[in-house]
């Protein structure tokens, strides 16, 4: 059994894995190349694919469902991902679309977690994301637990079609910039710098949001904890109207 | 009066209105801003352990009306204030545009007539539609006594329309709410219902009942919603906890609102919207509430002990939901996964099902998750009892249990 590396894109990990599962190689670990720490015993194996047949080919055997399965987990910051993906698009091409029944194999069930954790986490970002108005565009900040701002751009370029947004994560220095016609995505340094002056409504709208906020509040059934259980701590930080609790 | 202190007036006194739901509409964005999404969408939480999805204001608190349970009957003095057309729309597009919100939830006090103030309803939403562009989600009061053609208009214009019964008789409506009366809300359900399509209200619509106000009991309550969704399609009936903000002799003085009555009363109405239960089944003239300790299912089940324990393996769809801990989420996964192994209790843990209440109520491939000796009315109930998690501060009983 030997250690896989990939380049960290998602089709590169597909092919990889489908390559593994075609030629019966079972993988000791999967890992993107910059995430592994090299040992003393194993020489790790860099497999230089041509990635888009693979993946042609993968597609005849497994549906679009499993493909964006794997893809949520791909997004997922769960440690042993690669080999979870590994697992699961191996029980998919055995098991076809049945698989999503067959959560008493381990890895199945794990799979279907995992990515339903990173939809879950897709969705409540949909509602906990804030954008501050700026000069010439919106900007939002958020610090996701999964790498969710490739799925959720598509709602907000929907939704907000004719003004120009950005949306940082500022976990994983990645931007998203809309410019009314498409999405872009950069890394920190590709960016020359964003001017932050705020809107001169800015203040005012913020204002009457915590004002609302804080008024709709009924004292008699106060209950912190059903709060702080739909609408986790670890979001505060970017939702203006916790700032003062 | 600043846009501040009208919005702190005019959203203090549309908070005690408990629908915020923005699920039920595919409206796209055609030319504008916004859209709605099919799931609805929280956008924050209040202090309350509410979900926040919409701006939920009155466009007046000003009312001709006197209805006595209400903050804002005309015989109080209070502040009143009014939003021009033009404040909620701005108010709207800036909370949208940041995200705060999903949409607007709009309703009124009554001035002048009911005519005149779904008039000034229509403008306000057609002005939000037309000139701001806004797709978003919208949710309208429909003003009781108010012409058909007008609501017909507002339909339009809106995803989903409400007209609050409050009390759920028609002899309580007409001692605190008299200028009000039943068939004036009828009328407003029945002219939704027979002109819903996908460019009328394509949430539908809902209403709400205050718990508490009066001397109901469940079953009376519980006998109101089934027979609304029967006659009306309702989507939702909302329960809201009476919270006394009047002090009047029609009504009953209390400490606490009865937030568990509510929630069972949720419980229930939940059984009957995806559960296949009848009224008849949960609540009867000699049991006419629910129990406090217990919710309404595991309370059925525990009063049906023959029916179980369920062969998880084998029992129907139906079978499976009436089992306590498992919702139509799970009895489906349960129903389309045993086609291709026989399920263990450790493979309900892999499916995501919880095992918290329903191991009681079970068996997996013949066995108990125990010995079979602790299969017994008394024990369950009690273990029950003991795990509910449920704050239990506000029952407003005596917990009989403990004093066993
Ligand atoms: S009509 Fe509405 S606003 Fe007016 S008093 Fe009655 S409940 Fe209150």
């Amino acid at each position: 059994m030997n250690d896989y590396l990939y380049d960290g894109t998602y089709s590169s990990l597909l092919g990889l894995i489908y390559t593994l599962i075609k030629s019966k190689t079972i993988p000791n670990v999967i890992k993107r190349e910059d995430e592994y720490i090299s040992n003393l015993f194993m020489e790790p194996i860099y497999l230089k694919l041509e990635n888009k047949e693979l993946i042609n080919s993968l597609k005849k055997e497994v549906s679009m469902l499993v493909l964006y399965t794997a893809y949520y987990i791909y997004l997922s910051n769960v440690n042993n991902k690669e080999m979870i993906i590994y697992g699961f698009i191996k029980n998919a091409i055995k098991y076809k679309n049945t698989v999503f029944y067959r959560r008493d194999i381990y890895v199945v069930s794990e799979a279907i977690r995992i990515s339903n954790q990173v939809k879950g986490e897709a969705h409540r970002m949909k509602g906990f994301l804030r954008f501050k108005k700026m000069k010439n565009f919106y900007y939002a900040t958020i610090e996701p637990t999964h790498n969710i701002i490739w799925i959720i751009t598509r709602h907000f370029k929907d939704r907000l079609k004719d003004e120009c947004w950005i949306i940082k994560d500022s976990k994983r220095g990645v931007y998203a910039i809309y410019d009314l016609k498409k999405v872009t995505y950069l890394q920190e340094n590709d960016i020359i710098k964003l001017n932050l002056d705020l809107s001169d409504d800015e203040t005012l709208f913020e204002d009457l949001w915590k004002t609302f906020f804080k008024t709709v509040a009924i004292k008699e059934r106060e209950n912190l904890k059903c709060q702080m259980n739909h609408a986790p701590k670890k979001y505060w930080n970017n939702m203006l109207e916790m700032e003062d609790l | 009066m600043t846009l501040k202190e009208k919005l702190i007036i005019l959203s203090d006194s549309a908070k005690y209105d408990a629908s915020c739901s923005s699920s039920g509409s595919t409206r796209r964005n055609s030319n504008g801003v916004g859209n709605a999404a099919y799931s609805g969408i929280c956008h924050t939480f209040s202090s309350d352990g509410r979900c926040v999805s919409l701006l939920k204001i009155l466009m007046t608190n000003a009312c001709i009306f006197d209805c006595k349970y209400c903050i804002n009957r005309r015989s109080n003095d209070v502040k009143r204030a009014l939003f021009t057309p033009e404040e909620i729309c701005e108010i709207t597009m800036n909370f949208y545009k940041r995200n705060y919100i999903e949409g607007l939830f709009l309703s009124s006090g009554i001035i002048k007539s009911p005519d005149y103030t779904m008039e000034k309803i229509i403008e306000t939403i057609s002005l939000l539609r037309y000139k701001y562009h806004f797709n978003g989600y919208i949710h309208a009061k429909a003003i009781p006594g108010a012409s058909e053609y007008l609501l017909k208009k507002l339909g339009k214009l809106v995803d989903r329309l409400s007209a609050n019964i409050e009390l759920p008789s028609d002899s309580s409506l007409k001692l605190l709410a008299p200028q009000k009366n039943v068939d004036k809300i009828s009328t407003i359900m029945d002219t939704v219902k027979k002109n819903r399509s996908k460019s009328f209200t394509p949430a539908g619509q809902s209403t709400q009942m205050i718990i508490g106000a009066s001397k109901e009991t469940d079953l009376d309550i519980l006998g109101k919603s089934e027979h609304l969704y029967n006659t009306y399609d309702l989507r939702r009936v909302f329960y809201s906890a009476y919270i006394p903000v009047n002090k009047d002799n029609l009504l009953p003085s209390i400490e606490m609102p009865p937030l568990v009555r509510e929630n069972r009363l949720y419980q229930a109405d939940w059984l009957l919207r995806f559960y296949n239960y009848k009224v008849d089944n949960l609540l009867d003239k000699n049991n006419p509430n629910f129990n406090v300790l217990i919710d309404p299912k595991a309370d059925w089940a525990l009063r049906h002990m023959e029916e179980f324990p369920k062969e998880i393996n084998k029992a129907s769809y139906y079978d499976l939901l009436k089992i306590p801990g498992i919702g139509p989420k799970s009895a489906k996964r349960i129903v389309s996964s045993r086609k291709y192994f026989k399920i263990e209790f450790k493979d309900l843990k892999k499916m995501g099902i919880s095992l918290k209440r329903a191991k009681y109520f079970i068996l997996c491939n013949g066995k108990y998750f125990t010995n079979m000796e602790i299969f017994n009315k008394r024990f369950i109930e009690s273990n029950l009892i003991l795990e509910n998690k449920e704050p239990i501060k506000n029952v407003g009983v005596q917990l009989s249990l403990f004093n066993e």
